[in-house]
């Protein structure tokens, strides 16, 4: 009696609980609900802008015929990576991208954190206050905007550089390859590096000033100072930046070497890039395949170096790492 | 006894500051000084200019480059309220959907918010590239020659905004005060309006302000998208006009007729007015707003 009437309760129990967690399934669904109404207009924006251009790498293995349409057009394999590698322009698009990555990533880090270092020795006096927004102020102008700045020191006839310097010489910049190496890194460090040493200039702050007032006791002198303590206690954001720059190498600034040299064909020897070549083959050429050979080949090496860098960044800085 | 605990003064301690003085103000003066180059030149005469080139002093001081634009003023002004509508609603679509799709990866009841973050996280990682993406938003969404160009592709959503909103929310907004208005019997709308929106008005303001000034200076939009004249922006005008003079300048073909197109375009005066006139609202308002973007820059600066 007392057994079956525990059974009773036990099924009776059973039953209530599978109701309760049925309803519990259905509130939580209820729940839910509103929280995906929430997120539905960003998903269908990833899907439209990101996920939608990810199913767009197969171009890149296709012979893209619009009037039959994407999807009926034929495979090729790899022919478009292949015509793509076959001329001169992927070597030249390559080494340009990498070389002034490389020279600005380590040119920059110094002038980043040199910069940091000053400011943080001035940071106290009321000018800084005014030094800090103007040296960050040029990275706010669009690369239009930068275009016309750089056309008044370099045009042929009229610029500063050609009638105020050289005394009414007339080199034509945008027509001449070999001075854009140095134009380009001068216009990029004049944009950027204030604002890239404020990443370093706000670690500085951070760091406990006792040291540095034990350090004064002992006798330590300014240089010292840096070397010992200030420098030290940088590296895990230095290697942080670097790593993180490494993972972008192959991207360059679209409107750096766009627009800056006024898209002359004379120069593309040292100011094409691979993100100027996509936009040439894809606008200016007409070339569908080429054009997506070329920016599947920048995405896939640029997903790798992510991966890699992170990964690297994990093992010196595990809360640095994005993930 | 208290001298002992003054630590000992150093020469080089104050040379180096000095130094670090002289360097940064010359790096100051070296970054703002292009910028009075343009002026000079928008102010100066024509003649002046093409006699002796630019120089960074108005040699014949003039104002006709902005009698000029003033002349002009029906086709500045359609590009200039073309750009404050597109940073307009730019700015507020991009907060919209940052904030609402950040929400529900905060919550900490909502099982699925990891696979949601890492479906936001990998577009950081991997993208299809520009190629296919000019293709699906001119084959499949033809906004070609629309002004969604200028707002939809690659701006809208920031995935790294929308991860550091959830961190925000998840740090800073305690999890109890959800539950207690849920309990209360707000809903999840009500919580989104009334809790997260007004506390989280910090990392909003700067992601607005990046939001904003991003569209401002938009100009690859155009490039890629609009051919329309009517839907030129300020920058693309600006990109444009460069273009025709660089065009110009290059071809030798009909020399004469194209000194003839060359004398119809605006003066170089007149183009560097035109310049002068886009960056002079972020000129106004940089002032009030950079300490925000200095914030923004060290959050963003590591992640993202």
């Amino acid at each position: 009696m007392e057994t079956a009437m525990n059974a009773g309760s036990t099924k009776e129990f059973d039953d209530l609980l599978k109701k309760k967690k049925k309803s519990k399934k259905k509130a939580d669904a209820l729940r839910v609900f509103p929280l995906f109404l929430m997120m539905l207009p960003g998903l269908i924006y990833l899907v439209c802008n990101n996920y939608l251009p990810m199913f767009g790498i197969l171009i890149a293995f296709k012979k893209v015929d619009f009037s039959i349409g994407i999807l009926k057009s034929p495979w090729v394999g790899l022919k478009n990576f292949e015509f793509l590698f076959a001329t001169k322009d992927a070597t030249t698009m390559i080494r340009n991208t990498l070389l002034y990555n490389i020279v600005w990533i380590a040119l920059g880090t110094v002038i980043a954190i040199f910069i940091a270092l000053c400011m943080a020795e001035i940071a106290n006096r009321p000018i800084a206050k005014v030094i800090q927004p103007v040296i960050c102020f040029p990275s706010m102008v669009s690369a239009v905007i930068l275009s016309y700045i750089v056309y008044g020191f370099l045009s042929t006839t009229y610029g500063f550089i050609n009638n105020g310097i050289l005394g009414g010489a007339k080199i034509n910049f945008y027509a001449t390859a070999k001075y854009w190496p140095l134009i380009l890194t001068i216009v990029h460090f004049w944009q950027s590096s204030g604002q890239s040493s404020i990443i370093y200039m706000a670690s500085i702050g951070g760091i406990d000033k006792g040291l540095y007032e034990s350090a004064r006791i002992d006798g330590a002198t300014k240089m010292k100072q840096i070397v010992y303590i200030t420098l030290p206690l940088l590296r895990p954001m230095i290697i942080l930046m670097l790593l993180m720059a490494v993972g972008k190498i192959f991207n360059s600034d679209f409107g750096m070497f766009y627009q800056v040299p006024l898209n002359s064909g004379l120069i593309y020897s040292t100011t094409q890039t691979i993100d100027t070549y996509v936009y040439r083959a894809l606008l200016e050429m007409n070339n569908v395949g080429m054009s997506s050979a070329a920016s599947v080949f920048q995405a896939i090496l640029g997903f790798i170096l992510v991966v890699v860098s992170n990964a690297v960044v994990r093992k010196v800085d595990s809360d640095s790492a994005l993930f | 006894m208290k001298e002992k605990y003054k630590a000992p003064t150093i020469r080089d301690e104050k040379a180096f500051h000095n130094l670090a003085l002289i360097l940064m103000s010359i790096l100051a003066i070296y970054c703002i000084v292009p910028f009075f180059l343009m002026v000079s030149i928008s102010l100066s005469s024509e003649q002046a200019l093409s006699s002796g080139g630019y120089s960074f002093w108005p040699k014949e001081f003039s104002t006709a480059a902005y009698s000029y634009m003033w002349a002009k003023r029906i086709t500045i002004g359609r590009c200039y309220g073309l750009t404050i509508l597109v940073t307009v609603v730019g700015t507020i679509g991009n907060l919209i959907l940052t904030s609402l799709f950040a929400y529900p990866l905060s919550r900490k009841d909502f099982k699925l918010r990891n696979f949601f973050a890492f479906l936001v996280f990998f577009t950081v990682m991997f993208n299809g590239g520009m190629t296919a993406s000019y293709i699906v938003w001119t084959r499949l969404f033809h906004i070609k020659n629309t002004i969604w160009a200028y707002i939809l592709p690659g701006s809208l959503m920031g995935a790294m905004n929308v991860l550091m909103v959830r961190n925000y929310y998840n740090l800073n907004i305690p999890y109890a005060i959800i539950e207690a208005a849920r309990i209360d019997g707000a809903n999840d709308l009500r919580i989104y309006l009334g809790i997260m929106l007004p506390l989280s008005k910090p990392v909003m303001t700067t992601i607005g302000l990046f939001a904003a000034l991003g569209y401002w200076n938009n100009w690859t939009s155009g490039l890629y998208y609009i051919s329309d004249t009517k839907l030129f922006t300020i920058q693309v005008y600006l990109k444009k006009l460069m273009d025709n003079i660089a065009f110009l300048k290059t071809s030798d073909i009909a020399a004469e007729s194209a000194t003839l197109a060359y004398k119809s375009l605006p003066t170089e005066g007149a183009r560097m007015a035109m310049a002068i006139v886009a960056i002079l609202p972020m000129l106004l308002v940089y002032p009030f707003i950079q300490k925000e973007l200095v914030k923004g820059m060290v959050v963003g600066g590591v992640k993202g």
